[in-house]
């Protein structure tokens, strides 16, 4: 029985369509991240799950049951917020069996559901702190732990790691996945981080203008997005346009421009179709050997940033492209001005229709 | 002669010292990146810069005159915050024009001045919109622009990329840079995002409880780091503890849990002393084979993770010590089916070696 | 760790010093001068009321069972304020429906209704025929004037006008509280299973604690220095606030500068440990008590029932004692005017109407006409005086570290019986003391600059808190600004809407003022002080008109700052 459904959920403000008729199922288990730009209407839609907000239209139905009509303190939900929102006037150990306490259970059988938490989150040795005590990735780990202490089997993830410094976000995300997976539960976990959704989910679903743009493994949306916005959103991209010169029995052959000509493996193209074809410039090579598909050009930029090298090369045709390279194991012999083949397998090419509204407004982040 | 240059500045609030006698020179034209984290006195020490806020002790020399006791109108140097800080009862051309404005500047200057900058960051058909009407990345580019055209030549960004989202922020870092250099500026931008510093800074500055730890270009902070901090906090490390037990001309061994031994290049050490050997996890490799030339251990894959162009695999080896490792994919995407007999390699020449902090590992690794 | 920075540029020292001594002539020197008045002619004070060669300590006495009776009525109130004003505050502050702005003004009317057309409005709808006591068919009032309230031993007319005139401290007050608790941190308690109910008793309720307190010490020292309405409706019982005005009449000086002396002092003394509890609390809220569990969870059961079905109720009897108290007696006012307006229409006599007693023999109509040009000169000049004042001050108090010192100061004025006040400044600048001024026109204007310059400054100071003032500030400073300029065109436009406010209830509150300025009025009558003249003289329909024209004044002048505050 899948754990979370919603069904035609619709919520305006105003003018402006919040979810716009969205259909979602979360499978009991999944770990799931919502992901899309600010304003994009993700936030609306983990809150009407909540209950926090009423949806105009449609219907949400957590564990089989429908509860649009069931206010949040019924829903059975575990919920971490943004800005941590831990009870300033409470200790660590208060807030943590807040929940246990109004549900009626007596300190008796909380007390060993809260030791079992702080062992859990490793705080056992500071429960009779304040929060304004703690630092901002303790207090979450505090607030996660409150939110679980009563067993909801759905645990909601409002950008719970957005209030907090990058190292400490990198770390924490990892805590959540392996708190959730220890527990059984499912988790919704929304957040404008694209790789940070990436790095820990099951699956990811991406939301732009209110409705859901695609759904699919973070594998899978990486390296065969199924459109443009996700191709550009979910991590960096190269986009070309172009027109279908040539089909072939092994796809179609894109002319982008100049005598320059680029294989592909799409076959649902036919010829003079206009597209836009996209790569992830970790699977683009520079100067290596006999490969397909082999574009010259000339660098005109590089940028070092850790380890990673970053290679911009214009074209012959004039469209720019940037390859990115771990630089651990060898360093590219490489400068500025010089000429270079750029080279990408057909495989790791993506065909796209070329947007109705130009290439521009399709890619925008916000 | 160095644009800005602070000498022993340092600043308190009560009890506790937010900048700690800092000396720092920063060049005419450099992008500069204070990096540090929450609490380390980045965001006190650019107010102080742009005096906003006095300093307890020390000298501010900006041009090559001391400006202790100068209002920030007379500094030539413009302070963004991370909310923009647009003014909300102004539009877009009022908010740009506001400097050359204030500065009672003829106005066919200010018309020509806020026009230019305008169009450069391409917002020039949005200047009759208030700040409420526009996304986060128009305000961003309209408090540039603001900065800008107010003619200083200095400006100091307060995280001015935290309020976008992490997408977003890729982007905008490079027109940022591009926007500064074009204009011939020299940027102080604080930041606790190292992915940040080391993509967009000439140099870069690693502040910690109010003293910089660490100062130099960006490849140097990452190849060079000179303490477990610096290490750990820009581009992340594995730690592994461990004893020096030989010392050669060329390099050292280091004896770690479970009677292991690492080659490491570093031969500044002595033997018997308790160090820290740290490792990247860009610079090691997963496969099943050994590697000639590097160290290397066998163990398990415990997890892997597939982090946007990245796999980071989390390995236990054989003395029960795990490290991760990061490696960019490349073309194809191969994960490990199986986990054992798996082999983790890295060259000598990849390992930083610390003298063991006296206040124990686990401290100075949380402190991260 | 966030650390709060105060600005530390950006004042001439000019500036701060000119309006800290305006500050200290215009406000704390007429506040505080009755103390030392009473101390500097102590002797004076000893014999006449203790040692009075005529009446021996009689006057102690008066002042012990008076100041007695005014605490029993403030207390009384407050209590009864709090049960019904929580619940409205509640959901002023977090619900969004229909009408809230309207309910919002309603609420807020008998902060800038005049205070003795409103004590007269009170007195004709229960205690005569033309009110409820008419409209229920009986002959006569509903309630005799001095009908006591068991227990408390407070005539019900009275207690009705404190609560109605002290209700807004603590709704206002406690609507802005809550207001500024994130809203968070209940969402949080209700996904963890609390419901409504129980949230409010475990999050919002001591997370509020340090506002509930401060919204009490307001409205019960409001209630203790309440005068206007008081001096209509208070029939034989005698508050410490009438008293005073009683006194001073009788040229009883020493024993009314004593009585005025003592509930300053009074008024201090509370206000004081509950402004650092509030103050200081607010930094660290903790909750030292826990509920046995049984008791929690019988407690637990109940919210839950009550959370779900008896919701209404918080939301209908709040608006039932506001509808009693404030609405019905201005309905019943107005109807009154009509009703009376060419003839008194239970005898028939054209003596008896309205437009008799202003056109006839006594000719009370130029008499209004002249108290409204009194009225609106003091108001005008007053109000203006204390905006110039107002303004620098809150920049003062939100930018140097003694700022919230001088804030809790001017809460004393605030809350201050209006009556001492009038008596301070009189013994101040009046004969008997500086001998400036003298009664009259200038005497009213530097009265109610007294109470005006916290008004405003507390309106420019809200407005303040809720922009980012010091970023934007800074923002321009950097871009250039002198720190007049960025003052000029940044900060003081991002808080005119605060100004404005201030401005215009400033202005009607000074224009309702009757307290203080019965004592320094002299022969300077304003609007106000007029109707308490007309009921002495049993003008009835004349009073009955002029409290209308003023309550009328004070609706349009409260609607203009909706429309303005809306923009």
């Amino acid at each position: 029985m899948p754990e979370v459904r919603l069904v035609g959920v619709t919520k305006r403000y105003g003018k402006i369509l919040a979810n716009d008729k969205v259909d979602l199922t979360i499978k009991n288990g999944e770990y799931v991240s919502i992901i899309g730009p600010s304003g994009c209407g993700k936030t609306t839609l983990i809150k009407i799950i909540a209950g926090i907000i009423r949806p105009d239209e449609g219907e949400v139905y957590i564990g089989g049951r429908l509860v649009n009509d069931i206010p949040i303190e019924e829903r059975a939900i575990g919920y971490v917020f943004q800005n941590i929102a831990l009870f300033p006037h409470m200790t660590v150990w208060n807030n943590i069996t807040y929940g246990p306490g109004v549900r009626g259970l007596s300190p008796g059988e909380t007390r060993p559901l809260a030791l079992e938490m702080l062992e859990m989150i490793k705080l056992s040795a500071r429960s009779d702190a304040y929060p304004s005590e703690l630092s901002g990735g303790t207090q979450q780990k505090t607030a996660v732990a409150r939110a679980l202490i009563s067993r909801a089997e759905l645990l909601l993830l409002d950008e719970p790691l957005g209030a907090l410094d990058v190292k400490v976000r990198a770390e924490l995300r990892h805590e959540l996945r392996r708190l959730v997976k220890d527990l059984k539960l499912t988790a919704l976990h929304v957040t404008h981080d694209q790789e940070e959704a990436m790095s820990i989910s099951d699956r990811v679903i991406v939301m732009k203008k209110g409705k859901i743009v695609e759904a699919n493994t973070p594998i899978e949306l990486y390296t065969r997005p199924r459109n443009l916005f996700t191709a550009n959103f979910v991590g960096e991209a190269n986009f070309l346009r172009g027109a279908v010169a040539q089909v072939t029995d092994n796809g179609a052959v894109v002319h982008i421009g100049d005598d320059l000509q680029v294989m592909t493996n799409s076959k649902d193209k036919s010829l003079g179709d206009r597209v836009v074809i996209a790569f992830r410039p970790e699977f683009t090579s520079i100067g290596e050997r006999e490969t397909l598909n082999r574009l010259s050009g000339k660098v005109v930029d590089i940028i070092y940033s850790g380890s990673i090298g970053r290679i911009r090369v214009e074209l012959a045709n004039g469209d720019e492209v940037f390859v990115k390279k771990g630089l651990s194991f060898q360093r590219p012999m490489l400068g500025v001005g010089d000429n270079v083949m750029v080279s990408i397998t057909p495989e790791n090419i993506v065909v796209y229709p070329y947007p109705e509204g130009g290439l521009d407004r399709e890619l925008a982040l916000e | 002669m160095a644009l800005i240059r602070l000498v022993n500045v340092t600043k308190k609030f009560g009890e506790i010292t937010a900048v700690d006698h800092i000396d720092l020179a920063v060049e005419d034209g450099e992008y500069l990146c204070i990096l540090g984290q929450t609490g380390a006195g980045k965001t006190t020490l650019l107010r102080t810069i742009a005096g906003l806020l006095k300093p307890d002790e020390g000298e501010i020399y900006i041009e090559g005159k001391l400006v202790n006791g100068v209002p920030p109108e007379q500094r030539n140097a413009v302070y963004m915050f991370q909310q923009f800080a647009l003014f909300p009862h102004m539009n877009v051309w009022q908010n740009v024009s506001f400097g050359p404005v204030i500065k009672d500047r003829s106005s066919e200057e200010v018309k020509e001045v806020s026009s230019e900058i305008l169009e450069m960051v391409r917002l020039a058909d949005r200047k009759d919109a208030f700040p409420h009407e526009l996304s986060g990345g128009m305000q961003q580019r309209v408090a540039l622009a603001r900065g800008i055209a107010s003619g200083a030549r200095i400006l100091l960004l307060d995280e001015p990329l935290g309020a976008l989202d992490a997408r977003l922020r890729v982007d905008i870092r490079r027109q940022l840079r591009k926007l500064v250099k074009d204009q011939k500026l020299t940027a102080i931008h604080v930041t606790h995002d190292q992915e940040e510093a080391l993509m967009i800074a000439d140099r870069i500055a690693v502040l910690r409880k109010g003293t910089i730890e660490q100062m130099g270009e960006p490849h140097e902070i990452y190849s060079r780091p000179r303490s477990i901090f610096v290490a750990g906090f820009v581009g992340g490390a594995n730690f592994i503890e461990g004893n020096v037990v030989k010392i050669d001309s060329s390099s050292s061994s280091i004896e770690i849990r479970g009677g292991y031994e690492i080659r490491v290049s570093d031969t500044s050490k002595r033997v018997g002393e308790k160090v820290v050997v740290a490792v990247r996890p860009e610079d090691i490799s997963v496969g099943l084979e050994e590697v000639s030339g590097s160290n290397n251990f066998h163990g398990k894959i415990e997890s892997a993770t597939f982090i946007g162009g990245s796999i980071e695999y989390k390995i236990r080896l054989e003395n029960e010590e795990t490290v991760s490792s990061r490696i960019l994919l490349s073309g194809n995407l191969k994960t490990y089916e199986a986990t054992e007999g798996i082999v983790v390699s890295f060259s000598p020449e990849k390992c930083f070696v610390f003298p063991y902090p006296k206040a124990g590992l686990l401290q100075e690794i949380e402190a991260i | 760790m966030p650390l709060r920075l105060k600005g530390s540029a950006g004042l001439s020292k000019t500036v701060v010093w000119a309006t800290l001594g305006a500050l200290l002539v215009f406000v704390l020197l007429p506040t505080f001068y009755l103390i030392s008045y009473v101390f500097v002619r102590w002797n004076e004070v000893r014999v006449e009321v203790f040692e009075n060669p005529i009446i021996g300590d009689e006057n102690w006495r008066q002042i012990l069972k008076v100041l007695f009776f005014s605490f029993r009525l403030s207390l009384s109130t407050v209590a009864f304020d709090l049960v019904f004003g929580i619940p409205l505050a509640y959901v002023l502050a977090r619900k969004r429906f229909y009408g809230k702005s309207l309910l919002e003004d309603v609420v807020t009317l008998p902060l800038v209704i005049p205070t003795s057309g409103f004590g007269f409005a009170t007195l004709i709808t229960w205690t005569t025929v033309a009110g409820l006591g008419g409209a229920l068919g009986l002959n006569s009032g509903l309630i005799p004037l001095n009908a006591l309230i068991p227990v408390v031993d407070v005539t019900f007319i009275l207690f009705t006008v404190h609560v109605a005139l002290t209700f807004p401290y603590i709704v206002r007050t406690l609507e802005t509280k809550f207001q500024s608790i994130d809203i968070t941190f209940e969402t949080a308690s209700r996904t963890l299973g609390a419901s409504a109910l129980t949230t409010f008793r475990n999050i919002l309720f001591p997370l509020s604690l340090p506002g509930v307190f401060s919204a009490s010490v307001l409205a019960f020292a409001r209630s203790l220095g309440e005068t206007g309405a008081t001096l209509i409706v208070s029939g034989v019982s005698s508050t410490a606030s009438i008293a005073i005005v009683r006194w001073t009449s009788e040229f009883k000086l020493a024993t009314a500068s004593f009585m005025g002396s003592l509930l300053v002092v009074t008024a201090w003394l509370i206000i004081l440990p509950v402004e650092l509890y509030a103050g200081r609390r607010a930094r660290s809220f903790r909750i030292p008590y826990q509920l046995p569990t049984s008791l929690s969870n019988r407690l637990i059961k109940i919210e839950r029932l009550v959370s779900r079905r008896l919701a209404y109720l918080k939301d209908i009897l709040p608006l039932i004692v506001v509808m009693v108290t404030v609405i019905v007696p201005i309905v019943v006012v107005l109807n009154s005017v009509i009703l009376y307006w060419s003839t008194d229409p239970y005898t028939g006599k054209v003596q008896g109407g309205v437009l008799y007693q202003l056109f006839g023999p006594s000719n009370y109509f130029s008499s209004v006409v002249r108290a409204s040009s009194t009225s609106i000169i003091v108001a005008l000049a007053s109000t203006y005086i204390a905006t110039c004042i107002a303004i620098p001050l809150a920049f003062v108090i939100e930018r140097r570290w003694y700022g919230d010192f001088i804030r809790s100061i001017l809460k004393v004025p605030l809350i201050m019986p209006t009556s001492s006040l009038g008596l301070s400044v009189l013994l101040l600048w009046g004969s008997s003391g500086f001998n400036l001024v003298s009664s009259g026109i200038w005497l009213i204007t530097l009265t109610h600059v007294v109470f005006s310059v916290p008004v405003i400054v507390e309106s420019i100071i809200a407005a303040y808190e809720g922009s980012e003032i010091q970023m934007y500030e800074d923002s321009a400073r950097t871009l250039g600004a002198t720190a007049y300029n960025a003052i000029e065109t940044v900060s003081l436009p991002l808080i005119k809407s605060g100004i404005l406010t201030g401005f215009i209830l400033s202005f009607t509150h000074s224009l309702g003022e009757t307290g203080a300025t019965f004592i320094v009025m002299g022969r300077d009558i304003t609007i106000p002080a007029l109707v308490v003249n007309m009921v002495e003289a049993l003008a009835i329909p004349a009073a009955l008109f002029t409290s209308t024209y003023l309550i009328i004044l004070s609706l349009i002048l409260l609607a203009v700052i909706r429309i303005i505050t809306r923009s």
